[in-house]
């Protein structure tokens, strides 16, 4: 009886140890993660050099992580143990609620918001002031405004954080969103909203701005599963999505002109659609500075877009009420430089930004 | 390279294993000796310098000690010398900046830095070093005349950067000769997996918590105790983890060493929890220093003087800073205190003994692990309401509640509970029919469990390291 419970032993832990370190050895090395959308690390090329240093050592711990036989599994079989048997409530600050994958945004981080804040006055005091513009602010509530609070992890004091906004920006007329939208506008795996489902959004947006939103759009969907950015952070098998576009006539005709490219192209980029990344279908993901014309516009308005990525989807909905639709992005074009690219005389400017980004604004140039 | 990840488990320790039992006895400690070398260099090489001249120093030492065992002056000399060398390395690499800042501060003087890097496990092999030569001078043990051997000893991977701190004489016998049996693997291979599930599954994982403590901006004085609880566990299950995986490793090359962790959280006194914790580094100075400084024979004084001694190095030994200098002094006023005060009265009580032990031990390790006094003052502080802080925060509440798991599976598994339920199962009828698979197969689960965690995360600090 011991006896066998030794060879036992013996036998399915040096199984498993010698297994893993042959299957390791000998399987080629995949390129990418699909689900981390992000390169895996390759064998590093040795060299005395880089042993000495330290680099190659480092290199070669990331490969061997990366590359571990069924390490998506085994990264299932973690989350599963952290949330099943530790009865943690989080996974790297990923939860599960409402069959809704979201991570946590906690707390209010006041540095951050203040250092947004001040850039936006920097813009406003260098381009707008004295102007005709109209300007707009609108802070989109993340997922966690919908889902925390109610599932029991720690939320933003929001009402802190959206009056904050607005009296330190009196110039600019404030947009509510919290009304237009719920937890099912936005996808289950990521982070971002739902373009299928903002009309309602776009139309608060534009009415405050006294424009219009096209009635009907046809709603299109892509052909492939839409794994969000938190099933990667989550590692747990949640069913995929699918990521829906709207079209219409307007949005068919728009032309797109990236400035980074100095190229023209459609308001929905299928060639990002086919991507790591198919939610950078919309606008072609983080471009710098774009513009959007619509060549059928019955007005010469125009609106420009502070914004970060949640503008991609939102901002072609609101193509009817606008001749020109520029969106700035100052994570990537410093403010301070905006001066050699646009004149601000009496457009409408709207401040579009979700709550994430405000809380982790350090990347606000 | 740390025993908790992926290239020691699935690289390095299966290729060591197969070449170790696939070559003839007489190579086996050259293929323990070379692998003890890759492991070390591996990711600071240049450290290998420092190890492989300290173990020549104390090779060629403890010959010289051996030849001249007769002519006394020579021999006390030649260790002299040996511990100086020893001494010296480890007080330059270790404690040069943190005698200088000390004379800085003190005289007002600007003596420049040396930021010296500290050479991993250095305090282990050091104390192994000074432990051997003093041993051959006493004449316990014969000089080692095989260097392969001597290194072998020293530098010794399973124990060669978190201990326990091996005696030679301990050992010297197997380093001879030494068998190991199926039976030696299969205990060696479990020990090492409970050592590993302690570090990975629990240790790492209380980590995590104590991060989000030290990043947070919604400190509370319930969050401080937590960070203190999990401080505490961690640490223990941190360096016990590493201590179980050292000797089961160390089984499975035939080796015996001596525990070095006996459940110390359950001690009733403090005097009980420092014979439980770190047994290697307390019976270290207790031969090494204590006893050849008098111990408790002569008068009150000097045992009190032999007592601070050995407590102040003790402190020292753990780190370079006041914080660890003051650290290992609290723990002697508690022991005279236990001595001379209230040790009998305390062994009368139940409950409170116990809550005494844990609770000025959580409060010691929150001064052990501060990066300065002052840090650990406020900290201190903060566990007691000062500075106005809030009883509660909302994260701090949803960490309760998220690692009351883990608080518990900890608590547990700081106590014998588990081990003692094991046993007493195996004496059980339905124990004793239990499926032989049974063991094995748990044994399985936990080393999947533990390579899942090492697979998801980065998260894989060591504390011991810095000693």
């Amino acid at each position: 009886m011991q006896k066998n419970k030794t060879m036992g032993t013996v036998l399915l832990l040096g199984v498993f140890l010698f297994g893993f370190a042959v299957w390791g050895a000998l399987k080629p090395a995949d390129a990418q993660s699909q689900s981390e959308r992000r390169s895996l690390a390759q064998l590093p090329e040795f060299s005395l050099s880089a042993f000495a240093d330290g680099t190659w050592t480092g290199d070669f711990e990331s490969y061997t992580l990366d590359q571990f036989p069924l390490r998506e599994q085994f990264r299932t079989l973690k989350s599963l143990l952290s949330l099943g048997v530790y009865r943690q409530k989080d996974n790297h600050g990923v939860y599960l609620a409402d069959g809704f994958v979201s991570k946590l945004e906690y707390p209010l981080n006041e540095d951050s918001i203040r250092h947004a804040q001040e850039r936006f006055q920097f813009v406003y005091d260098t381009y707008l002031a004295g102007t005709d513009v109209k300007p707009y602010l609108a802070v989109i509530p993340d997922k966690n405004y919908y889902l925390a609070k109610q599932n029991g992890y720690p939320a933003l004091d929001y009402d802190a954080f959206f009056s904050s906004m607005r009296e330190s920006l009196p110039w600019a007329q404030s947009i509510d969103l919290t009304g237009s939208l719920t937890a099912d506008d936005y996808y289950r795996t990521d982070l971002h909203w739902r373009q299928d489902r903002l009309v309602p959004t776009a139309k608060t947006i534009a009415e405050a701005m006294g424009a219009s939103v096209e009635e009907q759009f046809e709603t299109q969907t892509l052909a492939r599963d839409y794994y969000g950015l938190y099933y990667g952070y989550a590692a747990l098998p949640v069913k995929p999505e699918t990521i829906s576009y709207l079209t219409s006539d307007t949005i068919d005709h728009a032309i797109v002109t990236n400035f980074e490219t100095n190229r023209t192209c459609a308001v929905y980029d299928m060639e990002k659609a086919a991507g790591k990344d198919p939610y950078e279908m919309f606008l072609s993901g983080s471009v710098s500075l774009l513009t959007i014309e619509n060549p059928n516009a019955k007005t010469d308005k125009e609106l420009v877009i502070f914004r970060d990525s949640f503008a991609s989807s939102l901002a072609p909905l609101l193509l009817d009420g606008y001749a020109k639709i520029t969106l700035v992005d100052i994570r990537y074009l410093p403010s301070a430089r905006l001066g050699s690219f646009l004149t601000f005389t009496d457009q409408d400017v709207l401040f579009l930004y979700s709550v994430n980004v405000l809380n982790n604004s350090e990347t606000i140039k | 390279m740390l025993f908790s990840s992926i290239p020691f488990l699935y690289y390095f320790l299966p290729l060591v294993l197969a070449v170790y039992f696939l070559v003839p006895r007489g190579a086996k400690n050259a293929v323990l000796f070379a692998s003890s070398l890759l492991f070390y260099a591996w990711g600071e090489p240049r450290f290998c310098v420092f190890m492989l001249l300290s173990i020549a120093q104390g090779y060629v030492f403890g010959r010289l000690i051996e030849k001249n065992r007769r002519r006394t002056k020579r021999s006390k000399l030649f260790l002299t010398a040996s511990v100086c060398l020893s001494l010296g390395l480890l007080g330059y690499c270790k404690y040069a900046d943190f005698f200088i800042s000390s004379l800085n501060a003190v005289t007002g003087a600007s003596i420049k830095l040396l930021h010296v890097a500290l050479p991993i496990g250095i305090s282990f092999y050091t104390f192994q070093i000074l432990s051997y030569v003093v041993d051959v001078y006493r004449g316990e043990v014969p000089a080692q005349k095989s260097f392969l051997k001597l290194g072998t000893y020293i530098a010794m991977f399973p124990q060669l950067i978190a201990g326990p701190i091996v005696r030679y004489a301990e050992i010297a016998p197997q380093l001879d000769s030494r068998e190991t049996t199926l039976e030696d693997v299969s205990s060696g291979a479990c020990r090492f997996v409970i050592g590993l599930s302690k570090k990975v599954l629990l240790a790492n994982v209380l980590y995590e918590l104590i991060t989000a403590f030290q990043q947070s901006r919604d400190l509370s004085v319930l969050y401080f105790w937590l960070y203190a609880v999990s401080f505490t566990l961690q640490l223990y299950f941190d360096f016990s983890g590493y201590s179980d995986m050292a000797i089961g490793l160390g089984r499975i090359f035939g080796f015996q060493f001596r525990e070095n962790f006996n459940y110390p959280y359950i001690s009733s006194s403090i005097t009980e929890f420092w014979r439980r914790w770190h047994i290697s580094l307390g019976s270290w100075f207790r031969d090494y220093v204590y006893i050849p400084l008098g111990g408790n024979r002569g008068s009150k004084a000097k045992w009190l003087r032999n007592i601070l001694v050995v407590w102040m190095l003790t402190g020292l030994w753990h780190g370079a800073s006041w914080n660890f200098v003051l650290w290992g002094l609290g723990f002697a006023v508690l022991l005279v205190a236990e001595k001379l005060v209230y040790g009998r009265l305390l062994e009368k009580t139940h409950v409170f003994k116990h809550v005494y032990v844990l609770l000025l031990v959580t409060l010691s390790f929150v001064l052990f692990n501060a990066d300065s006094v002052s840090e650990a003052v406020s900290q201190l502080g903060a566990m007691f309401g000062a500075d106005g802080l809030p009883l509660t925060s909302v994260e701090s509440v949803y960490y309760l509640k998220s690692y009351a798991g883990t608080f518990l599976f900890a608590v547990i598994g700081a106590t014998p509970l588990v081990s003692n339920a094991v046993s007493r199962f195996g004496k059980t009828s339905f124990g004793a029919r239990a499926p032989v698979f049974l063991q094995p197969l748990v044994m399985l689960v936990l080393l999947a469990a533990c390579t899942a965690f090492l697979v998801d995360g980065s998260f894989n600090p060591f504390l011991y390291f810095r000693f």
